[in-house]
């Protein structure tokens, strides 16, 4: 499962980002866990990240809900 | 537009700080001009206050002009509204949002727009001290922010949860002021977020027993509630 998180994660990085075209979401699935890997393009990496990695964790925070909610875990990493 | 205000503090930090926290704005929102600098003293013997003038600088100011002009057409609130929709469906949760009249003690601006979630079981979205719903309010405002190539004050709330919050907050802050005044001792209240800390400041702001600062930094910045002296 795990298809709104990746979704979830996609339309965040979309709504931020200068270039939305070039943002990717990889999604590895374990047994118990969930690896979304986000790409951006080298100038909006800033974007996703945020000052003191505060998008970042925005965005961690509101995947936990969401994994809660399937019963799963999940981790962001942003490429 | 709001008026200037002069704001004091043991420091300049200090006082600017808690002048940002009470107009519920950011350095870069405001107009700073230093009326004193404020000596610490030795031991608190000859110590002088601080002050500090800030003056409110329009809103979008400083963002710079983009190739796009800002859409005046598209509501904002029902952009808000849409974008707040989307996040809470990508994050499986069953809720409704209403926009709503702004919250008590918020920043007061016209432009300003109040979201709340509506939905059974939905304290996860609030989390530990409201930590959820400040990481949800802030990806909300980071979109609509973009959308609209200007930023815009957007409150989310989730079933009264702040609006309870804060009226708790405020009874708590005229108990304290009640007991520092009669104990003559300081007393400091749990770390809280910008908000939260401005409800007290501003819950304090015209008593004439006492004086609130904040102190620490960051996730564990907190308000202490301090004897005025006379």
């Amino acid at each position: 499962m795990g298809g709104n998180m990746k979704e979830l994660v996609e339309y965040i990085a979309r709504s931020i980002v200068t270039i939305p075209d070039e943002v990717s979401v990889n999604e590895e699935t374990n047994s118990d866990s969930i690896v979304l890997k986000l790409q951006v393009a080298a100038e909006d990496r800033g974007r996703v990240i945020g000052k003191q990695g505060k998008v970042a964790q925005a965005m961690r925070t509101l995947l936990r809900i969401a994994a809660i909610r399937e019963g799963t875990r999940v981790q962001l990493e942003i490429m | 537009m709001q008026e200037s205000r002069e704001v004091r503090g043991r420091t300049v930090e200090e006082a600017t700080e808690r002048a940002l926290e009470e107009l519920g704005l950011r350095r870069d929102q405001v107009e700073l001009t230093v009326i004193r600098k404020g000596k610490t003293g030795f031991f608190g013997l000859g110590s002088e206050e601080a002050a500090v003038l800030v003056r409110p600088l329009k809103q979008n100011s400083e963002e710079p002009t983009e190739a796009i002009e800002p859409n005046e057409e598209i509501d904002t609130a029902a952009l808000a509204k849409e974008v707040l929709e989307d996040l809470l469906r990508l994050m499986n949760l069953d809720a409704t949002v209403e926009v709503t009249a702004c919250l008590e003690g918020e920043a007061q601006d016209a432009k300003s727009i109040s979201l709340d979630v509506k939905g059974d079981d939905l304290g996860v979205l609030i989390g530990r001290r409201g930590e959820t719903l400040a990481s949800l309010q802030y990806i909300v405002r980071l979109i609509v922010a973009r959308y609209q190539r200007a930023k815009v004050p957007i409150s989310i709330d989730v079933e009264g949860y702040k609006q309870r919050r804060y009226g708790m907050l405020r009874e708590l802050a005229v108990r304290l002021a009640q007991k520092v005044k009669t104990t003559g001792q300081s007393t400091v209240l749990e770390p809280m977020p910008p908000d939260e800390r401005r409800i007290v400041h501003l819950a304090l702001s015209i008593s004439p027993d006492v004086t609130t600062q904040s102190i620490g930094e960051g996730e564990v910045r907190k308000v202490a509630i301090v004897p005025r002296k006379h």
